[in-house]
């Protein structure tokens, strides 16, 4: 395939020169089989070198280049050239969280939230003399939430966390379900009651803007509406996800 | 350090321009629809409160809902208010049907929030499915006297009429 | 190797705001019948300008059917002023999440809510027909059609159409 010659439009926000962000427009030649990242990096290697973003490992990993590319919350480095169905390429810091520099938000809000979940193995029971053990089914319960890397692409795409910052959005949820549903937690209760919140899952509408943003592909909607259903149920089943959908 | 923190109508239109799926306008219309429905109600409880304070009050506002004032009739304003009445149920139906496509998603967390696609081509398709004889009927009344057809089916209306009011 | 029981019991939750998840599901179901059947009886099977004080304290006096009508009326107001009211509710509070504006802002609605909440219920509960305003009406009805007699009639087809029933039915 050959060079496609891309218009890339990036939101700048420089702190020291900005009062709000504008558009800023770069011509870079492009191998389909680049990824937006390179692209990235070959403005600012080329033309200016002042552009500010996060990357890390650069290969869908460790979640540091969220941005939203045309119009989507996407990572960097998991977007083909190849797949953009124009040659003109939009770049936006991502929703909802302030902007620090150009494409980098300030991801505080975002952890705090994460961490107000408890997102971490609860269990006081005594130190058993092996593992704990656990089923492959009781592991496959819950095996879609673990899978997230906290990029924000879902929290940053969902509506309500747009208007409501105090709400501890979709990520959090996924990594609330994560121990929730393992059989070796004992937290259940502790975060299901921080989740029946005003700011918890109640203000979940189902828009499922989080579920086709997540890189990862977790399936976010359904965790939430699953965390949602214990909340009802007074019950969570920690075994497999299997009975849920006989049940439903 | 001084960061970018966008305000109340930024975060608006930015949130318009994200490229959400169905999902997301579903959302959208179901909350536009609701608060145009809220908006319709607060005015409709304060007319029908009439009822019992003001008759003549009452009839007058039900004559200007039927495009009279005065008791002279204004064609555009009657075309206005069935054009709006249309907007009202078509509002009302989109909201109660997209309704129960959210009940769907809380009562099978799995299936039917797996098959969110389908659904909301479900709720279109059961929209219109409502929607184009509802819309035919009120703009019908409007436009055409009855033929051999309609007339046979008002008279039929005429006898449902006399059990349901 | 069953190291847990399957599924375990939390204390069942509570609170306001699941009560308000629990309360739009169940009268939204309630208005999907009672709003589209109010909608579809007096846009479809009637029409908007059919329908006046004499159509209105008909059906709210009707000896047979009137208890039915009212009941109808007065649950469906309930839950509509309840349910619009707290989805306006949870729409301003994605927008407004300092903790007194929240205050404020429910404060506000709910005292909205509760007047037309009270408006709504007296009008429906406490009716009766005005038998002088309707004779003042129909008097000056044949006044006019004794005038205007000859005249090519007006109004639409179903307009005349239901005016006919109503007339018979006095």
């Amino acid at each position: 395939m050959s060079m496609r010659t891309l218009t890339v439009r990036i939101k700048r926000y420089v702190p020291e020169r900005d009062r709000a962000p504008r558009w800023e427009e770069f011509k870079v030649e492009a191998d389909p089989h680049d990824r937006v990242l390179d692209v990235i990096q070959k403005v600012k290697w080329d033309q200016d070198e002042t552009i500010g973003l996060r990357r890390s490992c650069a290969h869908g990993v460790c979640g540091s280049d969220a941005m939203r590319i045309n119009g989507v919350n996407r990572l960097a480095c998991k977007v083909l050239i190849k797949s953009l169905p124009s040659d003109v390429l939009t770049l936006e810091p991502i929703l909802g969280l302030p902007v620090i520099k150009d494409l980098i938000v300030d991801m505080k809000p975002f952890f705090d939230h994460y961490k107000s979940v408890l997102p971490y193995l609860i269990n006081d029971d005594p130190p058993p003399t092996t593992e704990r053990l656990q089923s492959p089914e009781e592991r496959a319960r819950f095996d879609d939430t673990t899978r997230c890397i906290l990029c924000a692409c879902c929290t940053a795409a969902c509506p309500p966390f747009w208007g409501d910052d105090k709400y501890v959005g979709p990520a959090a949820i996924v990594n609330a379900h994560r121990f929730i549903f393992d059989s070796r937690d004992r937290g259940a209760a502790e975060r299901l009651d921080i989740l029946n919140d005003t700011e918890g899952v109640w203000r979940c509408r189902t828009v499922f803007n989080c579920t086709n943003a997540c890189p990862r592909e977790i399936k976010v909607t359904q965790a939430i509406q699953e965390v949602k259903q214990a909340l009802l149920t007074g019950e969570v089943d920690t075994h497999s996800i299997v009975n849920i959908h006989q049940e439903t | 350090m001084s960061v970018y923190r966008r305000g109340l109508v930024s975060r608006w239109v930015e949130g318009l321009r994200y490229g959400g799926g169905v999902g997301q306008w579903s959302w959208l219309r179901h909350r536009s629809t609701g608060l145009g429905i809220l908006l319709y109600l607060v005015v409709h409880i304060w007319d029908t409160f009439l009822v019992i304070f003001s008759p003549a009050s009452y009839d007058a506002i039900m004559g200007i809902y039927g495009g009279k004032f005065d008791g002279v009739e204004y064609p555009l304003l009657r075309w206005a208010f069935r054009l709006g009445e249309l907007g009202l149920i078509a509002s009302v139906v989109f909201h109660a049907v997209n309704g129960l496509r959210v009940i769907l998603f809380d009562l099978s967390p799995i299936r039917a929030v797996g098959a969110q696609k389908e659904l909301f081509w479900a709720v279109t398709a059961l929209f219109f499915f409502i929607m184009i004889p509802v819309a035919f009927i009120v703009i019908h009344s409007l436009v055409a006297e009855p033929t051999t057809v309609t007339a046979a089916i008002m008279l039929r209306l005429d006898l449902v009429r006399s059990f349901a009011y | 190797m069953a190291v847990t029981a399957r599924s375990r019991r939390v204390k069942p939750a509570g609170g306001f705001e699941l009560a308000a998840w629990y309360f739009m599901r169940i009268s939204g179901l309630f208005l999907v019948f009672l709003a589209l059947g109010h909608l579809c009886i007096m846009h479809l099977i009637h029409n908007v300008e059919s329908i006046n004080y004499n159509f209105v304290s008909d059906r709210w006096t009707n000896p047979r059917t009137g208890y039915i009508w009212r009941l109808w009326d007065l649950t469906m107001v309930n839950l509509a002023i309840l349910h619009g009211f707290n989805g306006l509710r949870q729409i301003l509070e994605e927008w407004i999440n300092q903790a007194k504006s929240r205050v404020l802002l429910r404060t506000g609605i709910w005292i909205f809510a509760g007047a037309l909440l009270l408006l709504g219920n007296y009008a429906i509960l406490m009716f009766v027909k005005d038998a002088d305003y309707l004779k003042n009406r129909r008097d000056a009805a044949a006044d006019a059609v004794t005038v205007k007699a000859g005249v090519e009639r007006s109004g639409s087809p179903r307009t005349r159409a239901s005016v006919v029933v109503f007339d018979a039915q006095r």
